[in-house]
């Protein structure tokens, strides 16, 4: 009975982990004898995500430009142990930069700090590592970035007055109540008129998000606006703006993924769906990890200039990447994640 | 000394009155029902914008997926089993019904694929605990991470899209709420009569009650068993089914939580979570009463923080109401 236990919970091993196998030795070859050209390797926290695969499309862009050879190579599925395993490989074969999405903040660090030691430039994406594992974080966004576009979006489509409410995913996650704290400095700095009602959980799921958004339509009458700070509450949210047949007259924004809400922004039942040009992180990444191998970038720096973007800001060791990007009825059809 | 020879008179009276006897019998039932009237009541004192057709109608029609597998789940537990792996079942059937529905696959081959894949993990569940006897909770934790994990593997999280008339399954909005709550309905009470007058009924209350004496009595509980998981399995197939017909996407995440949801209804319902008692309208006024919570609460403008910590008193109350009623049925 036990063996039966443990055999089952094999097969679950396994099942997790055992096609991720292929991504275990480095795709592409890093030739460094061929002359001076610098290889960059860069992961995702998994590869066959749609985010990181437009993630990708931007650093083959920025690899292009700037002549270089790039890696590209993650865990199948997000998976701590497989990523250090990677950055190991990596090392091993002595690349000149290594940029990296941490699935695990501690987990990923120590190999981090290990590539260093080997002189190998580090960077992170996305999501931070431990600070001292790496030299610059290439923040898509700020909470102040996200919670005030989030808040000029909402004041933009009600004309700046009227009641709002919040669906987050949980009361207690840290980076949607930074967010919120965000948006509720921005509203009482700039927007008098506007009055968030209530903030709601979905516990990070579309159905429970949707049955949320359809009882704060029924308990506020006036309500103008449906802000959702979590990815599956805004298709949530619009569901049942759609079902209550008040697509238009209250307007749903959110932060989310552009594939997840086409249809409604395409039917009006969403206005405008926030998230950071997913393209320009990747060519960003890349652009700054070959500027710091190449001795370009220095930690301690104000702006780094990344080609086509330009010049960028450097707060303390974050690259920033800007404003986020507002996704919208005009727009959506250009990204296919 | 009057009063007591009274109360022997009535406690005699009431053994014989059918009526105070079933008053008895159900009030398990009746006292959660009870409490749904009462809250109903005060929401339509305090908050008479509860009351509105169409967010209502939407509410019920989220609740109903939901109550087709909480009836598998009483049937489970009144067998004496459990079964935690129904969320990830959920979201297996609903992922697979999704991308079958996407190759343009119509609902009427779509449903009996989602059954099937169902009744197929239901299977697995009831073949190990059945016919290995291994302990139920453990089997179903393990089928719980496997299936989750595994399709996370699968769809990294990714929505899966559906393409125009799935939803409603071609009717329009309202016909068609309507009809997947007439359907959770129908399926609640076709299993209430089941469970009272079919003898697969009576056995399942009689392995859940004392499995060896069921032995003895010609029934074969392992298969009783074995049945009650492909059922529950199946039913979670239907489920599956019944949500995506209410929505143009797939979230690869819905049913997180299903099981505690179900698992929560029939055990405010008045299952004996020890087995061999309960039944599926005491399941039905569960999941209402559980139900109602989170929009009461947003009605009346009380803090989110709270629904959790109501919910779970709830359940406390019914499992302490549980225990005390054994006791004194012991003694």
């Amino acid at each position: 009975m036990q063996k039966l236990v443990s055999f089952l919970a094999l097969v679950g091993l396994v099942l997790a982990t055992g096609c991720s196998k292929s991504a275990n030795t480095p795709s592409g070859s890093a030739d460094q004898s061929a002359g001076k050209k610098l290889t960059i390797a860069l992961m995702p926290k998994s590869k066959g995500n749609a985010y990181f695969i437009s993630c990708k499309q931007g650093a083959d862009e920025a690899a292009k430009e700037l002549g270089l050879e790039l890696l590209f190579d993650g865990p199948t599925e997000p998976d701590p142990a497989k990523q250090n395993e990677i950055v190991e490989n990596w090392i091993a074969l002595g690349v000149d930069g290594i940029a990296v999405a941490c699935e695990n903040k501690e987990g990923i660090s120590t190999a981090l700090r290990k590539a260093k030691q080997k002189g190998i430039k580090v960077l992170t994406y996305d999501s931070d590592a431990a600070p001292d594992a790496r030299e610059f974080f290439v923040n898509q966004a700020t909470p102040e970035g996200i919670g005030y576009t989030l808040m000029d979006e909402a004041a933009r489509l009600t004309g700046g007055e009227g009641e709002f409410v919040i669906i987050t995913a949980s009361l207690t996650a840290a980076n949607m109540n930074e967010w919120r704290k965000n948006i509720e400095a921005r509203l009482a700095e700039k927007y008098p008129k506007m009055k968030l009602m209530v903030v709601r959980p979905c516990d990070d799921l579309k159905d429970k998000a949707q049955s949320e958004t359809t009882t704060l339509l029924s308990a506020y009458p006036n309500l103008k606006l449906v802000m959702a700070i979590c990815s599956p509450a805004v298709p949530g949210a619009a569901e049942a703006v759609k079902q209550a047949g008040k697509a238009g007259t209250v307007k749903v924004i959110g932060l989310g993924l552009p594939g997840e809400n086409r249809r409604y922004v395409k039917d009006g039942v969403t206005q405008s769906v926030i998230l950071w040009k997913t393209v320009d992180l990747g060519y960003l990444t890349v652009q700054a990890t070959a500027a710091l191998a190449k001795g370009d970038l220095k930690p301690g720096a104000n702006t780094f200039k990344s080609g086509r973007l330009g010049q960028m800001d450097i707060k303390g060791d974050n690259v920033l990447l800007g404003k986020p990007f507002i996704f919208n009825k005009d727009n959506i059809d250009q990204f296919n994640f | 000394m009057s009063w007591l020879r009274r109360s022997a008179r009535l406690k005699k009276e009431w053994r014989h009155d059918p009526e105070a006897l079933m008053l008895k019998r159900h009030f398990r039932e009746l006292s959660v029902a009870a409490a749904l009237g009462i809250l109903l009541l005060f929401l339509a004192v305090a908050a008479p914008a509860f009351y509105q057709a169409q967010p209502l109608l939407s509410l019920l029609t989220r609740e109903a997926p939901t109550l087709v597998v909480a009836c598998g789940m009483a049937l489970v537990i009144i067998s004496r089993q459990i079964d935690i792996s129904v969320g990830s079942q959920f979201a297996v059937c609903s992922v697979c019904a999704g991308l079958l529905a996407a190759l343009k696959w119509p609902p009427f081959l779509v449903l009996p694929a989602s059954i099937a894949i169902g009744a197929l993990m239901g299977a697995i569940n009831g073949t190990l605990v059945a016919g290995l006897r291994l302990p139920s909770i453990v089997v179903t934790l393990a089928t719980m991470v496997t299936w989750r994990e595994g399709l996370r593997w699968l769809r990294q999280g990714e929505f899966v899209n559906l393409p125009d008339g799935v939803q409603w399954l071609g009717l329009s909005q309202a016909n068609g709420q309507r009809a997947l709550i007439i359907t959770a309905l129908v399926v609640l009470v076709l299993m209430a009569l089941a469970m009272k007058h079919l003898s697969a009924g009576r056995f399942v209350h009689a392995v859940g009650s004392d499995a060896e004496a069921a032995r003895l009595a010609g029934i074969r509980p392992q298969l009783v068993t074995f049945s009650t998981f492909v059922l529950i399995g199946a039913f979670t197939g239907f489920a599956a089914m019944m949500n995506i017909a209410q929505s143009p996407q797939v979230d690869p995440k819905s049913g997180t939580g299903l099981e505690l949801k179900t698992i929560a209804a029939v055990v405010v319902g008045g299952v004996a979570i020890s087995g061999g008692r309960g039944t599926l309208w005491g399941v039905f006024a569960g999941l209402l009463l559980l139900a109602c919570i989170s929009p009461a609460l947003t009605h009346l403008h009380i803090e989110a923080y709270w629904e959790k910590a109501i919910q779970g008193a709830i359940i406390l109350l019914a499992v302490v109401a549980d225990g005390l009623r054994t006791r004194s049925e012991k003694r």
